[in-house]
């Protein structure tokens, strides 16, 4: 469960302080597909990123499974997005100079502990995850090889790869077609309803928003929680195993 | 392969082009390191192994000379310059003394005379002589020959009258120390007194220093257009030594003593410009020409030091028995070259310094184009300490490679100048088959001095990287 209490964040260019979000509460449980919306620069990515424990400079508390992610070190905060957390961005974000299948393993680098992988299993979970996004066949391409589409799948896949309970998504649609942005959509919605793992989407477009069942509406540094009853689910191009349900 | 060194392979890879460049430096001046450490390092070995070497000390008597115009007085003009058993002893007893080798130096002048087999002409030449420990010369002899004091052992010469009766390697003769007289004080030849029958004798083995041929094949050769000599074709050679002459006529003694001389080897410890005989030949004609007194009058003693570490306290205690080490230029030798080579080591130093320098500039410029894969590594749960692991491997590995080039690069340069030296320089005295001396810890310290300068470059870079905010690089804040 995350719980965000009385998040305040700023942002100073020069002597110029511009307060995006001004004390911010809400709660997401386990399991819900939920979207972001909001205009251009009103925090929606910032508090993505805050979820997501990549931005600890802010003021109030995000506690996620009852751990308060400002009390965490740098490294324990790292571990939590290795193990816990799935990225997905809306430029990919893929090293270009690695294959596909180096791209979805990479998490398994910067894994330590007991749940490190060993060279053999990593790439046989990397297989696994690309499977699932369907692109088993493009493990040795390199990401300009691959369309926008494939290229969302493959950062989906490295997002996958550790079994995350959270994926936060920051535009995943962005450099997308509507057709490709809706397989995508897709995707999300099966591994929400399917592997049960918690989405946040941040979004400018409203179909997706229109898709989710929870928007969280970011405006003038105040958060508008907005419930919603959606039909028949999403069809998904993607197959998520049962094995992936936690 | 780990995860993290094939990220590293992966980003060396990519950037190739970046680090070909960036590494010109550093390989130019672990080259320049390399190479004139190892040429200091075999010059060094000529230097004080050959010319000055450091393992042994000739230790002289303090000589109180009062200089009065031209001339000095004191000691050495009143024979006070020598050194006798007892002193020997005391010397040997000091510690870090392996050896002490007494010798005596020839007290009358004499004459070599000879030449025509090896050099096509025979020589007549001034030549001083010293006498030495058989025993202690015994490596240096050449396979098949003998240094010792053969007039010294009992028994009755055989007669004879041609030297074929008195078989290899030995003459027919006057009989040891024969006094020959001078029909004038010019006359070299001398005569035999009457009645002197002649007998089978062994020749003076001679050891001369390596200094010798390397002065006769560097320079005089060419004076008198004379053949090259290789030191081991030269064993065997025999000369005529007349004993009690000077082509300093008023140096002429009022009779003669002539010797049919062999060379026998080559040693460190033969005198440097001159003939080194069995200290028993020495002994009797030094009294032969002098005194009964001169047969314990030794005007040096060569003492091996094989530590050197032991030098300093050794020459103090040779002070302390009133004797100096005599000045054979080898304290300055090593300065000098101590001096040069850490002058080539700074000059190397700053390169390399001004490499890193370009190297941190080129980390920089990576580290700012590659902050979305930082950023993203950071976000899928790199560490700071990971991303600083990632750029100093990178680093690391840059320096090994580029020390590894710098080294093979300063291996060539050695051969090329070695083969231009063999090729197109004439010979000079000492002139060494190579000038450089690559010893492990050199490879070891080069190939270090790579990686420590690219780690060193590449620290800010790397812990600017470490420190990005992944949220500020992927959002763009």
């Amino acid at each position: 469960m995350i719980r965000v209490r009385g998040m305040r964040k700023s942002y100073r260019t020069g002597k110029l302080v511009n307060e995006v979000l001004r004390g911010v509460d809400f709660e997401v449980d386990h399991g819900e597909l939920v979207s972001i919306v909001g205009p251009s620069g009103s925090g929606k990515s910032t508090l993505l990123h805050a979820v997501g424990g990549l931005d600890r400079d802010y003021e109030g508390s995000i506690e996620v499974d009852g751990r308060d992610l400002r009390s965490l070190s740098d490294d324990a905060l790292s571990d939590y997005r290795n193990r816990s957390v799935g990225f997905v961005f809306q430029s990919f974000y893929l090293l270009p100079h690695l294959t596909v299948l180096e791209n979805v393993a990479l998490p398994a680098v910067f894994t330590r502990g007991t749940q490190r992988l060993g060279d053999a299993a990593a790439t046989a979970r990397a297989r696994e995850v690309l499977e699932q996004v369907e692109l088993g066949a493009r493990t040795d391409s390199t990401p300009t090889m691959l369309s926008g589409g494939q290229r969302q799948r493959v950062a989906i896949a490295r997002a996958l790869f550790n079994r995350p309970t959270l994926m936060l998504c920051d535009e995943p649609t962005g450099n997308l077609d509507s057709k490709m942005g809706a397989q995508i959509l897709a995707l999300f919605h099966a591994l929400n309803r399917d592997a049960h793992i918690t989405v946040m989407i941040v979004t400018h477009d409203s179909r997706i928003s229109a898709a989710t069942p929870r928007t969280l509406r970011v405006e003038d540094g105040a958060l508008h929680d907005e419930r919603r009853e959606l039909g028949p689910p999403v069809p998904s191009a993607a197959v998520v195993p049962a094995a992936e349900a936690p | 392969m780990s995860g993290l060194r094939r990220v590293i392979a992966a980003d060396l890879q990519r950037s190739r082009s970046h680090f070909l460049l960036a590494s010109i430096g550093i390989v130019v001046g672990i080259a320049t390191f390399t190479f004139f450490i190892a040429l200091s390092q075999g010059v060094r070995a000529v230097v004080l192994g050959r010319i000055f070497p450091l393992d042994q000390l000739e230790v002289v008597p303090k000589s109180l000379d009062i200089a009065i115009g031209p001339l000095a007085i004191g000691t050495s003009t009143l024979g006070g310059d020598v050194i006798d058993d007892a002193r020997v002893r005391q010397i040997n007893a000091l510690p870090g003394v392996e050896t002490v080798y007494p010798k005596m130096r020839l007290t009358v002048p004499a004459i070599a005379l000879g030449g025509e087999s090896l050099l096509g002409a025979d020589l007549r030449s001034e030549i001083v002589a010293d006498g030495i420990e058989p025993a202690l010369v015994a490596a240096d002899v050449g396979a098949g020959f003998e240094f010792r004091d053969f007039d010294a052992e009992p028994g009755t010469p055989k007669a004879c009258t041609t030297d074929d009766e008195c078989g290899e390697r030995r003459y027919c003769g006057a009989p040891a120390g024969t006094r020959l007289e001078r029909k004038s004080r010019n006359d070299d030849t001398g005569r035999v007194p009457e009645g002197t029958a002649t007998v089978c004798r062994d020749y003076v083995p001679v050891l001369a220093s390596e200094h010798v041929v390397e002065l006769y094949n560097g320079a005089l050769r060419r004076a008198h257009g004379f053949p090259k000599l290789v030191p081991d074709s030269v064993l065997g050679f025999t000369f005529e030594l007349v004993i009690g002459s000077s082509m300093v006529g008023a140096s002429n003694k009022g009779h003669l003593v002539r010797e049919r001389a062999m060379l026998v080897g080559f040693s460190r410890k033969a005198i440097a410009l001159g003939l080194t005989i069995p200290l028993g030949y020495v002994r009797r004609l030094n009294v032969d020409f002098g005194q009964p007194e001169d047969a314990q009058r030794y005007h040096s003693v060569v003492v091996m030091v094989p530590n050197k570490n032991d030098v300093a306290a050794v020459a103090k205690g040779v002070s302390d028995l009133n004797l100096v080490v005599a000045d054979t230029g080898a304290e300055q030798a090593a300065l000098l070259i101590a001096i040069f080579t850490l002058i080539f080591a700074l000059v190397s130093a700053v390169i390399v310094g001004i490499a890193a320098v370009n190297i941190m500039h080129v980390f920089f410029m990576l580290v700012y184009e590659r902050q979305h894969e930082i950023g993203i590594m950071r976000a899928i749960g790199a560490r700071r300490g990971d991303i600083t692991r990632i750029i100093m491997g990178e680093a690391a590995s840059l320096g090994f490679v580029s020390g590894l080039a710098g080294v093979a690069l300063a291996f060539g340069a050695s051969f090329g100048f070695d083969w231009i030296s063999q090729t197109y320089v004439p010979d000079f005295p000492y002139k060494p088959e190579t000038y450089f001396e690559f010893p492990w810890w050199l490879l070891l310290a080069a190939l270090a001095f790579a990686v420590s300068f690219c780690i060193l470059g590449a620290f800010l870079p790397a812990r600017r990287a470490a420190r990005m905010e992944p949220a500020a690089v992927l959002s763009g804040h």
